[in-house]
C-alpha cells in the first residue's frame, strides 16, 4: 500500500510539474511558434476532457464534440460582428452556454435511444450545423466565413491573452471532470457504462444522466471554441465543423486513457504535434487522414483503454511480481463481521400487504411467461417464489421492479401503483432487487459499487461527494456487513461470484429499500456462503425489512421463509406456510408432473 | 401537377438505388450489431474503381458492377478477418471508432490516388431521358435504378431461398439459437460483411454515373445511409428499402420545392424526427426484452 502511495505521488509530482511548465512556457520562452502549439494542444484538450465525461464515464462515444467548439466559434464570431467595440472574450462564456442548449436539445432526442442511436445523432448534428452555417447566408455569411477584430493588446503580450484564457477553461473543466468523478453523478455515469439495465434498476435516473453528462461535456469546448475564434481572427463552416477535429478529440481522449482525469489532457499532447507535423511536413489533407485514421484504427485494435490505465496495469503487475495476490487471501464469507443497522427501519408489518401482484400477464411470442398471476407479499414477512424452471419467477421480479413492462395486469407498492413506473422511479420507492446472475459494475471497485445506488434524484444528491463522507461510510459498514470491507479498493470483476453476490445484496441495501427482491442468494455459491447470506437476511428481517426470494434451495427457503409461493406455468398454484406447500399434491405435481405416481419406495428393493 | 408527379418520379428512381446502397449498411447491423459508417467510403471507392475501369477499357459503369461487386465482396471479407473481427464482441462505441477510423484512412487513400477532386462518369447516354408523357425520365437514372431493383432482388431472394441466406437471417434474429441449430456464426458475420460491402460496392458504380464524387463525398453518403436505415428501423432490409424510397422521394421534394442546397439536410432531420418519435423506426422491432436476465 505504500509502495502504491508513493508511485500516486510520483505520479502527482510529475503533473504538477507539466502544468507549471505549461503556465509559465509564455513567460520563459518567447517562441511563438510553440506557443502557438499548445494553445492548439489545449483547445484539443478542452475538448477531450469534456469528452471524457459522457463518454469516458458514461461510455456513450460522440463524433460531434467539435459541433460544440463551432458552435461557440460562431457565437462569438457573430456576436462579435454585430459588436465590434466590444473585445469577444466578453463573449466567451456565452458559446458556451450556446453549445450547452444544443447539447440539452441532442440530449432530449437521445435519451429514448440505447447504444448506437446515439452516435448517430451526434454525426448527424454535426454535418446538419455545417449545413446551416453554410446555406444561412444571410445569418453566418456562409462559406465566406466571419472575421473577427484584430487583437488590440501591446505586440509584446504575444498570444498571452488566448492562452491563460485557454488554461483557465481547461482548469475548470478539469475541475468539473475531478469532481464528477467523485459525486453519485460520476459513479451513476459509469455505473450506466457498465450495464445501463442495472444502472436503472438501482435508481439511476439514465435519462438526467445522460442529458447533464452530454450538457457538461459541451459547455467547455463551446468556450474553448469562442477563444479559438478570437485567435484565428477567421472563421467559416468547414474549418469550424470538421469531423476530423471530432476525430482528433476522440484520439486525445482514447489515447491517453478514456475514464481518467489526465488522460485527455497527456493524448492531446500527443495529437497537436501530430497534426502540427501533419499539416507542416506532410503537405495536410491526405496525410492527416491516413495519419489520424491509422491512429485510430491502431488504438481502437491494440490500445483501447489507452496509455495512462495501460500504464497502471503494466506497473502495477511489476510491482506485485513476487508478492502476495491480494485476491491470493482467502475471504471466509462464513465468519460473520459487522452487524447492520437499517437507516429507516421499516414500521412492524401490521399484517398489511406491501406488494400486491393483480393479474400481471407477459408473454414472449407465443409462451406465456406469467399468466394472470395475483399475489401478496405482506409487511415483514420473508416471502418465496418457487417453482420448477419457467414457471415465470425471474419474469415476475422482472415486471415488478420494471426490468420490463407488463401486458397487463398491474403492481402496487403499499397502496400505490407502479407498474408503469420506469425501474428507477420504483428503485426511489423503495423496490430493490438483485439478479439470479449477478450484474455488478465489473471495473468499478466494490466501495464504488455500493455507493452507485441513488435513492431519490435531486441536483444537490447527484452532486453530492459519494467516494468520500457519509455516503462512503455507510458503504464500507455495508461492505462490513457482507464481510469483504478489505476488498472495497478492488475491482468487483476480481472478486469471486459468490463474494460478487453478498456485494450485489449490500448494493441494493444502499437504496434502503423496503421491499428486497433477491433472485437465486443461493444459486451457484459455496455452502459456507449462502450460511451468511441466511444470516444477512435473517438479521435484516430482524429490523422489519420486507424480502421476497425466489431460489431452488430448498433447504434455504424452507428454513428461512413463511409463507412460500409456488408458481407453476406462470400462475400461483399454492401458498402457505413451508409445512402445509411440502404436503400439497399440486406442487408435486407441478415439479414432477402430473403422471407422476409415487407408488412405491424409491431406493432399496425388495 | 406534373411537376410534382416528375419530382415524385425522380426521388422513387434514386430511392430505388438508394435502397441498394443501404441494404449492406442495415444488413451488418442485423447480424453483427455494428453500424458500419465506413459504408459510405466503399462506396465511393467503387465509384472511383469504375471510374478508372471506363476510362481505361471504355466499360460500360453500370456494366462495371460485374467487377466491382465481386471485387468489393473480396475485400470486404479480408477486412473482416483482419479488422473488424476483433471487435465483434467489443462496445458499439468501439465498432463505430474503428469503422470510421477505416473510413478515414480510405478518404486519405483515395485522395492520394484519385486526387481531391470532383470526378463524374459519363456514359454515352448520360445526357439522354426516356419521354412518357409529359415526364422526362433520365436513362442514366433509369438504368441505375433498374439494376439496382435487380441486384437487390436477388439479394432477398438468397436471403430467403437458400441455406445460406437462412442461416444469416438465423444469426440476425438469435446468435445463440442460431448456433445451437448448428450454424457457424463465425463464418456468417464474414459472409455478411462481405456481402454488406459487395451490395454497396455494386451501388457504387451506379452512383458514379448519377452524380460527381469525390474522396470526401463518403460523409454525406454515410449521413444519407444513416438516415434511410434509421427511418426503416436498424436491421430490417424491408424498412432500409421503404427509408430508401421515402429520403429519396423527401429529397426531391425539397429539391424542387425548397432549394437543391437543402436537400441533403433531409436525412438529418429524418433521423432527429425518428429518433425522438419512434426510435426503433418504420419497421425495426424493439429490443427483444426476454434475454434481459
Amino acid at each position: 500500500m505504500r509502495r502504491l502511495l508513493a508511485g500516486r505521488s510520483r505520479w502527482t509530482i510529475v503533473a504538477g510539474l507539466a502544468t507549471l511548465f505549461v503556465a509559465l512556457y509564455p513567460v520563459l520562452s518567447d517562441s511563438t511558434y510553440y506557443q502557438d502549439m499548445i494553445i492548439l494542444s489545449l483547445i484539443f484538450a478542452i475538448g477531450a476532457v469534456g469528452l471524457n465525461v459522457i463518454a469516458g464515464y458514461g461510455g456513450y462515444v460522440s463524433l460531434g464534440q467539435s459541433a460544440f467548439v463551432g458552435l461557440g466559434a460562431y457565437t462569438v464570431g457573430l456576436l462579435s460582428l454585430h459588436h465590434p467595440d466590444i473585445s469577444p472574450f466578453v463573449w466567451v462564456p456565452l458559446g458556451g452556454v450556446v453549445a450547452g442548449i444544443a447539447a440539452t436539445l441532442l440530449g432530449v432526442i437521445a435519451m429514448r435511444t440505447r447504444g448506437h442511436a446515439f452516435v448517430i445523432i451526434t454525426i448527424a448534428f454535426l454535418f446538419l450545423m455545417q449545413l446551416v452555417m453554410l446555406n444561412w447566408r444571410s445569418f453566418t455569411r456562409g462559406s465566406s466565413g466571419i472575421s473577427l477584430p484584430i487583437p488590440q493588446w501591446d505586440v509584446a503580450y504575444q498570444n498571452w491573452p488566448f492562452y491563460y484564457a485557454l488554461l483557465a477553461i481547461l482548469a475548470g473543466a478539469m475541475l468539473a471532470s475531478w469532481r464528477i468523478r467523485r459525486t453519485k453523478f460520476g459513479m451513476g455515469l459509469i455505473a450506466m457504462r457498465e450495464d445501463e439495465d442495472k444502472a436503472a434498476t438501482v435508481g439511476v435516473t439514465t435519462p438526467a444522466y445522460k442529458i447533464l453528462g452530454f450538457v457538461t461535456s459541451a459547455v467547455f469546448p463551446g468556450m474553448a471554441g469562442g477563444v479559438y475564434a478570437y485567435y484565428l481572427s477567421f472563421i467559416d463552416p468547414r474549418g469550424m465543423f470538421d469531423i476530423v477535429i471530432s476525430v482528433q478529440i476522440i484520439l486525445s481522449m482514447l489515447l491517453g486513457g478514456r475514464g481518467t482525469l489526465w488522460g485527455p489532457v497527456l493524448g492531446a499532447f500527443i495529437i497537436e504535434p501530430l497534426n502540427e507535423l501533419a499539416n507542416q511536413q506532410l503537405g495536410g489533407g491526405n496525410s492527416r487522414l491516413l495519419i489520424f485514421g491509422g491512429l485510430m484504427t491502431l488504438v481502437v485494435l491494440f490500445l483501447p483503454r489507452g496509455i495512462i490505465p495501460s500504464a497502471g496495469v503494466w506497473l502495477a503487475a511489476r510491482r506485485r511480481r513476487g508478492a502476495e495476490a491480494p485476491m491470493g487471501t482467502r475471504s471466509d464469507g462464513a465468519v460473520p463481521r459487522g452487524r447492520l443497522a437499517l437507516r429507516a427501519p421499516a414500521p412492524p408489518g401490521g399484517g398489511a400487504p406491501l406488494l400486491e401482484v393483480r393479474g400481471l400477464s407477459k408473454r414472449f411470442g407465443g409462451v406465456n411467461a406469467v399468466d394472470a398471476c395475483s399475489f401478496e407479499v405482506q409487511a415483514g414477512s420473508i416471502t418465496a417464489l418457487i417453482g420448477p424452471n419457467g414457471s415465470g419467477k425471474t419474469t415476475a421480479f422482472n415486471l415488478i421492479d420494471g426490468t420490463m413492462r407488463a401486458d397487463s395486469g398491474s403492481v402496487w407498492l403499499d397502496g400505490q401503483r407502479i407498474d408503469r413506473m420506469r425501474p428507477w422511479r420504483r428503485a426511489h420507492l423503495g423496490i430493490a432487487r438483485t439478479f439470479q446472475i449477478t450484474r455488478l459494475f465489473k471495473e468499478m471497485t466494490l466501495l464504488e459499487n455500493v455507493v452507485a445506488p441513488l435513492r431519490s434524484f435531486s441536483l444537490a444528491r447527484l452532486n453530492a461527494v459519494a467516494i468520500s463522507g457519509p455516503e462512503a461510510k455507510r458503504a464500507e459498514e455495508l461492505l462490513e456487513f457482507a464481510g469483504l470491507r478489505e476488498f472495497r479498493d478492488e475491482p468487483a470483476g476480481a472478486l469471486s461470484y459468490g463474494q460478487q453476490k453478498l456485494v450485489e445484496f449490500v448494493q441494493v441495501l444502499m437504496l434502503d429499500p423496503r421491499l428486497v427482491l433477491l433472485d437465486e442468494p443461493a444459486g451457484g455459491i459455496n455452502p459456507t456462503v449462502i450460511e451468511r447470506m441466511a444470516q444477512m437476511i435473517r438479521e435484516l428481517h430482524g429490523q422489519g425489512l420486507t424480502f421476497l426470494i425466489v431460489e431452488h434451495n430448498m433447504p434455504f427457503v424452507l428454513g428461512l421463509c413463511d409463507p412460500v409461493i409456488v408458481l407453476a406455468r406462470g400462475g400461483p398454484i399454492c401458498h402457505g406456510t413451508p409445512d402445509h406447500i411440502q404436503r400439497d399434491p399440486k406442487v408435486l405435481d407441478a415439479y414432477l408432473g402430473e403422471d407422476f405416481v409415487l407408488d412405491e419406495p424409491v431406493g432399496v428393493g425388495s | 401537377m406534373t411537376d410534382f408527379v416528375q419530382t415524385l418520379v425522380l426521388g422513387l428512381l434514386i430511392g430505388g438505388v438508394y435502397a441498394l446502397l443501404a441494404s449492406g449498411l442495415t444488413l451488418i447491423f442485423g447480424v453483427m450489431n455494428i453500424i458500419n459508417v465506413a459504408q459510405g467510403a466503399f462506396l465511393i471507392l467503387a465509384a472511383f474503381v469504375t471510374y478508372s475501369l471506363w476510362t481505361a477499357t471504355g466499360i460500360d459503369p453500370i456494366a462495371a458492377i460485374a467487377i466491382t461487386a465481386p471485387a468489393m465482396f473480396a475485400f470486404g471479407w479480408l477486412l473482416y478477418r483482419f479488422a473488424v473481427v476483433r471487435i465483434r464482441t467489443a462496445s458499439p462505441a468501439a465498432s463505430v471508432l474503428l469503422t470510421f477510423s477505416i473510413a478515414l484512412l480510405l478518404e486519405g487513400v483515395m485522395g492520394l490516388v484519385w486526387g481531391n477532386t470532383s470526378h463524374a462518369v459519363r456514359p454515352s447516354y448520360f445526357n439522354e431521358s426516356f419521354h412518357v408523357g409529359e415526364l422526362f425520365l433520365p436513362k442514366a437514372q433509369v438504368y441505375a435504378c433498374l439494376v439496382a431493383v435487380g441486384v437487390l432482388g436477388a439479394l432477398y431472394a438468397f436471403l430467403a431461398r437458400t441455406w445460406t441466406g437462412r442461416a444469416i437471417r438465423s444469426s440476425a434474429v438469435n446468435p445463440e439459437g442460431a448456433q445451437l441449430v448448428g450454424v457457424d456464426i463465425a463464418a456468417v458475420a464474414a459472409l455478411t460483411f462481405a456481402i454488406g460491402v459487395a451490395t454497396t460496392g455494386a451501388g457504387g458504380s451506379l452512383v458514379s454515373v448519377l452524380y460527381p464524387f469525390l474522396p470526401g463525398s463518403h460523409y454525406v453518403w454515410i449521413s444519407r445511409l444513416l438516415g434511410i436505415i434509421v427511418l426503416g428501423g436498424l436491421g430490417s432490409l424491408t424498412g432500409a428499402t421503404v427509408g430508401a424510397l421515402l429520403i429519396g422521394v423527401g429529397e426531391s421534394m425539397v429539391t424542387t420545392y425548397i432549394g437543391p442546397e437543402w436537400a441533403t439536410a433531409v436525412p438529418y432531420g429524418v433521423i432527429f424526427v425518428v429518433l425522438l418519435v419512434r426510435p426503433q423506426g418504420l419497421f425495426g422491432a424493439r429490443l427483444r426484452e426476454d434475454v434481459a436476465v
